[in-house]
């Protein structure tokens, strides 16, 4: 038994020695290590040797058998690291480039609307939308624009019929939810709109969120903070803004938001015409005059409204210098987004 | 609305501020500075000269040889011009100068003589059109200098971008008056608190109409003699983009800019009766010669100004020819009135006329202002044209309205504004812009607006005039304190949003087109009268040809992206559009609108990069199905089968889609109602678009699918015991359909039948022809127990009966 246990240690060792390749390696592991290799047959011949040389044997035999295992162990990672090292310079070319199908994009319109919207969202506004023919009382009487307005002249406006009519900013909605909804509300009114106006910077057809906030004690401030936060968050929170005061005929005090020009950082280029500014936004207190049209107290509630033009916001987030890019669908334009 | 600094400073000393600075007040106050331009800089290259001696141009009558001493050197110039003469001062073009128009100036030889540059008539400086002579500099301009510094002209144009409530500031004066709020400085103004104290006995008006003209004013000068305006005169017009034409209407310009006030000069001569009329149009008056010579037609409620006959100007809008001042027009009958400005506005848009006079009418022009405007025109009149006028003249005020005060309150406007203003602060900012003030008691303030500020008629317009005064940028910034609350948003928006975000994600690319699209697009896709999308919404002023109609589908702006696509060598297409088509209602009424989804493809399936993984594959019309397929299934609408509610139909080919190949056309319907199709052009079709490739399309209405309840997701357990797949080859004849067969397996109820499918179909080597080979894969499983071969034996034999008997196929052994 002792010698047996020798003789195929030296066996064992040898036959260790002379593996050459990581497939010998199950090979040996059967032969020698496994549940019907060597060392177990001489193990359970352990039964039938006399009780007195059992314990001497029985350790001699584990630790026979534990060597061998602890020299396979080394052999087996010498094999494989040699295995691994002869492989390399036959493997794959991996500068070929990486395997799947193309993906498409979404219009860089519907992105920049899309994140305009999660931002509003997430400050509690809720969207709704309204049809993009409408009839004037929305888009011009509800929101004090009466007929023969001078401020008309700031909506080139197409007509489909005596008082129906492309909606020419998304403003309506601000009239037609607060005519179907009680203050306080918070929402946001995404949509196309269109004016009869196409140039370098300007085409017939173009896309606007609309937004309004109504409560109690709602001031100028608040207005300046919603519209600051919405800025920062869109383009950089370093970014400087200025409000300055304009004229809508829904909202009193108005106030055009102006970004640091995102081309030339404030310098002075011809994209902001040297003032080193540009417009991004309309926004106001909402005027009593429309509170009054849509049954909301005035000296209860109030509120502001702002417009963003989400092509601009698009051509300076992404530095694009023709709007009319945006329908031509071209593949070599879209694909950049 | 242009001004130049140099005018804007004759009322108003702007201090120490830079131009710069002085746009950027102005900017933050409300009123837009666009942009602020050095002008005249094309004629910088410029210098002034004296003629030292001419003599005649030995080869030519008509030209005169030159010498011209400009500064240190002479220079021998040949000119053409009548006028030139010893001693006169010009203005000199040098070799190398580029007068307006790009002409270049170069050294000559004319007739044999050279000549170094070039003397300038007006019309050659772009001043003027005055070219019957070369331009005279006044006696005593020295010579070598830069010619528009020694005219004085020099100068930047400010272009203030005015929004319409400020007609106030469509002057000079009105702009000087928000300068004078933030330079602490007070106006100077030419003529201030005029009145017409006597009445004339040359001429009277009567206003037949005060609801048209609360005030009418007119001055008669005697003895003016036309001709060109002085220089500063001309010079300040041509400025700011007007064309001096004489003296009087010059001046008349000149004021309106100057005050705000339109005002129109008439040749007296040419009035019948000694008197104005003002009033509306009568029936025998339905046409009307402008002094543009254009012959306008008149309506009943446009209000005209009349002698005791005829009209003789369209009021607040324009001159007539019969009564305009000329070279002869020795006696002016000078107009300052206020219109309405609804009726000058209806007039204006009907006639399809603006002019600066109407623009400010249309915006309101100071009711107050009306005599000091008179009084100035009028003094400049006799000053430059050499006129004589009395201290008499008619000033008819039907319409003089009492001005109320309007009570501010003052923590109402702190609220609003988020500020903390004092009453005190609040009286200081109103009373810099000529409001005055009354406290009653400590919150409320009764505030008078001057007359000039018709904007200013109620509360919240103050509040507004605070917020400007300090300064937009001077308001803190915070958050609204408001009650939380869900913010619910449109379902059907955000089922959108997901869907365009899904098509990506396999390939396609989202296209957005204008809503309008061309009349003869719907003609060329064969759409004809009695579909729904042949009659659609037209525009009444639509900007083109191309965009007249609101789109009634989506295909024909994806076309034309193709098109532009396959033009730019990216023929390789997978565009979609989920956008609005519109169907007409009643007339006047709003169209329907409807969401839809379509999209277009052509090329290769894999598009342009990566041949090396993907080989060229070109897309059918089972991409097209599949992509449909995977939008159903995306909106939880997926798994079609038999029984379904949503099916595919093959059409008869009478009812396919007009514009599809008939062999690829296939419909989706929701029971009996048509969701949308899927196919592939027609050649014919495409080649009206200019379009040589393949294409396919699907079309589907998305509002419709939007109303489908998407099956709810439900957990199944996974089964315990493995399957058992079989798989089946049938020859068939070549009409027997793929579906046809599934659905007989799917029906055959058998219960150890999980699923079966299609993968392959063949025709070809060693098949008969008029048959084809079908090859179905078919899963079994128990849910009770591993199946045996005995069991899938017994099952399977049955469905390979039941397919050959209803099917007439034989079996070929996969």
């Amino acid at each position: 038994m002792e010698n047996e246990l020798q003789s195929l240690e030296a066996e064992a060792k040898k036959s260790l020695s002379n593996l050459e390749d990581v497939k010998q390696l199950e090979e040996f592991r059967i032969q020698y290590l496994g549940r019907k290799g060597q060392f177990s047959t001489i193990m359970r011949s352990l039964g039938s040797v006399p009780a007195e040389d059992k314990p001497r044997l029985g350790q001699l035999a584990n630790s026979v058998k534990s060597e061998i295992e602890k020299l396979f162990e080394e052999k087996s990672q010498n094999l494989h690291r040699q295995s691994a090292q002869a492989s390399s310079g036959s493997g794959p070319d991996l500068t070929l480039p990486g395997r799947c199908p193309a993906p498409g994009t979404l219009h860089p319109i519907t992105k920049v609307m899309q994140e305009t919207c999660a931002i509003f969202e997430s400050l509690g506004f809720s969207v709704a939308e309204g049809p993009d023919v409408e009839v004037d009382y929305y888009n011009f009487e509800a929101l004090n624009i009466p007929a023969h307005h001078p401020a008309r002249d700031m909506h080139d406006t197409f007509y489909v019929g005596d008082s129906v009519l492309l909606r020419t900013h998304t403003s309506p909605m601000q009239a037609r939810v607060m005519e179907s909804q009680d203050p306080p509300l918070r929402v946001i009114a995404p949509g196309k709109v269109y004016r009869c106006d196409s140039d370098i910077t300007h085409t017939p057809m173009f896309h606007q969120v609309e937004g309004v906030l109504v409560d109690k004690g709602i001031s100028f401030a608040d207005l300046k903070g919603i519209l600051t936060v919405f800025t920062q968050k869109m383009f950089d929170k370093d970014l400087a803004l200025r409000f300055r005061p304009s004229f809508f005929p829904f909202t009193e005090p108005s106030a055009e938001v102006d970004i640091a020009c995102v081309m030339c950082n404030g310098v002075g280029c011809r994209v902001c015409k040297k003032t080193g500014w540009l417009e991004i936004l309309g926004s106001g207190m909402i005027d009593p005059e429309v509170f009054k049209k849509v049954g909301y107290d005035p000296d209860v509630y109030s509120g502001f409204a702002f417009g963003l033009g989400i092509e601009r916001i698009a051509m300076l987030k992404y530095g694009i210098d023709d709007i009319r890019l945006f329908y031509e669908n071209d593949q070599r334009f879209l694909s950049q987004f | 609305m242009k001004f130049t600094l140099n005018w804007l400073k004759n009322y108003i000393d702007t201090g120490d501020l830079t131009p710069e600075q002085l746009a950027d007040e102005l900017t933050m106050l409300g009123l837009e500075v666009d942009s602020v331009t050095p002008l005249f800089q094309d004629l910088a290259a410029l210098k002034t000269g004296i003629v030292v001696s001419r003599e005649k141009h030995p080869d030519a009558d008509k030209l005169s040889l030159c010498q011209v001493q400009i500064g240190d050197e002479t220079h021998q110039i040949v000119c053409g011009a009548p006028n030139v003469r010893e001693g006169l001062a010009v203005v000199v073009a040098l070799p190398g100068a580029v007068l307006p128009g790009n002409f270049k100036i170069s050294k000559s030889k004319i007739r044999g003589i050279k000549s170094f540059g070039m003397i300038c008539s007006e019309r050659e400086l772009g001043l003027s059109s005055e070219h019957d002579g070369i331009m005279e500099l006044p006696e005593g301009t020295e010579h070598g200098q830069v010619f528009i510094d020694a005219m004085e002209l020099s100068d930047l144009c400010i272009d203030v971008d005015l929004t319409p409530n400020r007609a106030d500031c469509a002057s000079v004066i009105g702009i000087a008056r928000e300068v004078a709020s933030f330079v602490d400085n007070k106006l100077s103004l030419p003529v201030t608190n005029a009145s017409i104290e006597t009445t004339s006995s040359d001429f009277s008006v009567e206003i037949v109409d005060p609801e048209l003209c609360p005030r009418y004013a007119g001055k008669l000068i005697k003895g003016v003699k036309i001709g060109p305006s002085p220089w500063w005169l001309r010079r300040l017009l041509l400025s700011v983009g007007l064309r001096p034409i004489n003296n009087v209407v010059d001046i008349t310009n000149f004021v309106m800019l100057e005050y705000g006030q339109p005002l129109h000069a008439f040749d007296f001569d040419n009035l019948d009766g000694g008197k104005i009329v003002v009033r509306t149009t009568t029936t025998g008056e339905r046409t009307f010669t402008t002094l543009d010579d254009t012959v306008r037609t008149l309506d009943a409620d446009m209000l005209m100004i009349c002698d005791g006959t005829k009209p003789i100007a369209i009021a607040g809008v324009m001159g007539g020819g019969n009564s305009e001042v000329s070279s002869e027009t020795t006696n002016v009958l000078l107009e300052s009135a206020c219109f309405n400005a609804v009726s000058v506005r209806k007039t204006a848009r009907k006639l399809n006329i603006s002019t600066d006079a109407s623009y400010r009418f249309e915006r309101g022009v100071d009711p107050e202002g009306t005599i000091n405007a008179l009084e100035r025109a009028a003094q400049l009149i006799c000053e430059l044209g050499g006129g004589e006028m009395g201290t008499d003249g008619v000033d008819s005020y039907p319409g003089k309205v009492e001005v109320t005060p309007i009570s501010l309150n003052i923590s109402r406007t702190n609220t609003l504004l988020g500020l903390d203003l004092s009453i005190q602060q609040v009286t200081k900012l109103l009373t810099s812009i000529e409001l005055s003030v009354q406290p009653k008691g400590d919150n409320i303030l009764m505030v008078t607006a001057p007359s000039f500020r018709i904007d200013i008629e109620r509360e919240a317009d103050l509040v507004e005039e605070v917020a400007r005064l300090v300064g937009y940028n001077n308001i803190p910034t915070t958050l609204p304190t408001v009650d939380l609350s869900y913010p619910e948003q449109d379902p059907s928006r955000l089922k959108r949003l997901n869907i365009c975000k899904k098509l990506t994600t396999i390939g396609y690319t989202e296209a957005i087109n204008y809503s309008f699209i061309a009349e003869k697009h719907i003609s060329m896709l064969t759409i004809e009268a009695g579909d729904k999308r042949f009659n659609s919404v037209k525009l009444l002023n639509p900007l083109s040809e191309d965009q007249a109609v609101l789109r009634t589908t989506l295909l024909p702006g994806l076309l034309e992206n193709a098109k532009r696509n396959i033009n730019f060598q990216r023929p390789a297409i997978k565009y979609f559009e989920l956008g609005k088509v519109f169907f007409p209602k009643e007339i006047n009424e709003q169209p329907t609108e409807e969401n839809r989804l379509a999209g277009v493809l052509s090329g290769n399936l894999y598009g342009e990069g990566a041949p090396l993984y993907f080989k060229h594959t070109a897309v059918d019309i089972f991409d097209a199905k599949g992509c449909v397929e995977f939008i159903l299934e995306a909106m939880g609408l997926g798994n079609i089968t038999d029984t379904s509610e949503l099916q595919f139909k093959i059409p008869d080919s009478a009812a396919a889609e007009v514009f599809a190949t008939e062999e690829y056309s296939l419909e989706l319907y929701y029971n009996d109602e048509l969701i949308g199709s899927v196919g592939r052009f027609q050649d014919d079709v495409l080649r009206s678009f200019s379009i040589k490739n393949e294409i396919y399309y699907f079309d589907l209405n998305f509002d419709a699918l939007c109303r489908l309840a998407a099956k709810k997701v439900k957990f199944s357990s996974l089964p315990v015991y493995p399957s058992v797949t079989r798989d089946i080859a049938l020859l068939v004849e070549e009409n027997v359909s793929a579906g046809q067969l599934l659905t007989a397996v799917q029906t055959s109820r058998d219960k150890l039948l999980e699923n079966s499918e299609i993968f392959d179909v063949f025709q070809g080597e060693k098949i008969p022809d008029g048959y084809k080979s079908v090859a179905l894969t078919i899963t079994y499983r128990s849910q009770t127990k591993t199946l045996t071969e005995k069991n899938v034996e017994k099952s399977h034999s049955k469905i390979v009966r039941m397919l050959t008997e209803k099917f007439g196929g034989s079996f070929r052994n996969a």
